[in-house]
């Protein structure tokens, strides 16, 4: 079953996030792809936070040769939309069918603070484009041939504030054609549970499926990094603690993101999780494993 | 004019009286805009959307509401000293009564309108004239 059927059955969904290396060589992408194979789509980023490496789309072929199902994504600060609707058509010819679309962060926090930022189109304009290419048609107006078939999916953050700013950005993505949704990482829960409630009561999850964000932490220094520096990052005060008294740090990390992943699943209206092991690609399979979804996509 | 369209085709102020008369316009605009709103002369107003604050002055320039980096305290990603400017326009559209006006998605910004006057693009057709008044009402969040 690949992504697309999963949404639109009732099956719970796993993805996990990839950040393509820093060289030219692909003998990273398939070591690390190997840590992937239970998830049901591989998320290859763009450029995170401004940082040079190798490029999604490129990254993502690789991973289909290594039969897994990518889900590149695709961010709006470095490319303009004539550059955008060509990569697009590219990576659909080269048989990547899933996309999340994304504003992506300013250069500033990067490795080259002094490029220039694009943003010619944001994402929900993107998701909109991308829309229209599905149908068949390019921002010209130009038709296309053989139109892409993308499966196309959104970001949002459930801990910035107001909370009506993000619920009307979520209802416009939804409006405009994304069908999942991938969150933050959840280091909050009763943050995020209250944005959940609000999105039921928008009844935004029965139009997309939302994919809640858990990130395993090897160290309580992480934790307070992502607090203090990621902007739009929201970390429990207990989750602190918790990491900092731990005997073995990685150990507890491990621990409570399935902790994490098990209050998720008994979350009403989250409908999958979206696994971030930020340069941490070897831990999947274990908390796959420990939270009982490894053997989840077998038939 | 539809504000649901994705984009416009449109070519800017071309024939000479019009870019005389948007010059002449734009430093009107000048005038007033820049320092009351601070206005970035994009040439595709959306102030009254905004609850007549300018959207343009965010870093991104996004035009759809704010991205995923505004912090807890309501501070932009970029500039952690001043307030995401879409936390400020949510602020005062909910204070004026004026956030349904949020609601609409807007289009992909036309680059052959930036520096053009937008009182004259009104004028001409080329963008959607501004809603100067929304109907109150009482039950809504
Ligand atoms: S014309 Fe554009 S930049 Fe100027 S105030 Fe209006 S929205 Fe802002
Ligand atoms: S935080 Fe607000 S002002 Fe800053 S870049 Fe994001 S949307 Fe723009």
């Amino acid at each position: 079953m690949n992504l697309r059927e999963r949404l639109e059955s009732d099956a719970f969904i796993v993805t996990a996030e990839m950040g393509p290396p820093q060289s030219a060589g692909h003998g990273v992408i398939r070591k690390k792809a190997a840590h992937f194979t239970r998830v049901d789509g591989v998320n290859i980023t763009d450029n995170q936070t401004g940082i040079v490496r190798l490029s999604s789309i490129a990254a993502a072929r690789i991973c289909l040769e290594e039969g897994l199902e990518p889900v590149i994504q695709v961010t709006c600060r470095d490319r303009n939309r004539i550059a955008i609707q060509s990569d697009l058509l590219g990576a659909a010819a080269m048989g990547i069918e899933n996309i999340l679309c994304l504003t992506g962060d300013y250069p500033t926090f990067g490795d080259h603070p002094e490029a220039r930022p694009v943003y010619d189109l944001d994402s929900i304009q993107l998701i909109a484009l991308v829309s229209a290419m599905n149908e068949g048609t390019l921002l010209s107006g130009q038709k296309l041939k053989t139109a892409t078939r993308y499966l196309i999916g959104g970001a949002a953050n459930p801990f910035a504030r107001p909370l009506d700013a993000r619920i009307l950005r979520l209802k416009k993505k939804i409006s405009n054609g994304a069908r999942f949704i991938q969150t933050q990482p959840v280091f909050d829960l009763p943050a995020f549970h209250q944005w959940v409630e609000r999105v039921r009561q928008e009844g935004l999850n029965e139009k997309a499926a939302l994919l809640a964000g858990v990130m395993p932490v090897k160290s309580v220094r992480a934790l307070t990094f992502m607090r203090d520096q990621v902007p739009g990052m929201r970390v429990h005060p207990d989750c602190i603690s918790r990491m900092a008294s731990a005997k073995d740090p990685e150990e507890e990390g491990v621990r409570m993101a399935v902790e994490t992943i098990n209050r998720l699943r008994e979350t009403p209206g989250i409908r999958g999780i979206h696994l971030m092991p930020l340069l941490w690609e070897s831990i999947t399979p274990v908390i796959l494993e420990k939270s009982n979804l490894a053997r989840r996509t077998e038939p | 004019m539809n504000r649901n369209r994705l984009f416009t085709h449109d070519r800017g102020p071309r024939k000479f009286w019009e870019r005389a008369l948007s010059f002449v316009m734009l430093t009107g605009e000048n005038c007033f805009k820049v320092p009351v709103f601070g206005c970035q002369r994009c040439g595709e107003c959306l102030l009254s959307h905004t609850a007549f604050i300018c959207c343009q002055r965010c870093p991104k320039r996004l035009r759809n509401g704010p991205c995923g980096g505004t912090r807890d305290n309501g501070h932009c990603e970029v500039f952690p000293e001043r307030f995401c400017v879409w936390y400020r326009i949510h602020r005062r559209a909910r204070f004026l009564g004026r956030n349904t006006l949020l609601n609409s998605t807007e289009r992909i910004h036309n680059w052959k309108l930036e520096k053009t006057s937008a009182w004259l693009n009104v004028f001409t057709r080329r963008i959607p004239p501004p809603t100067l008044f929304v109907k109150r009402r009482r039950h809504e969040s």
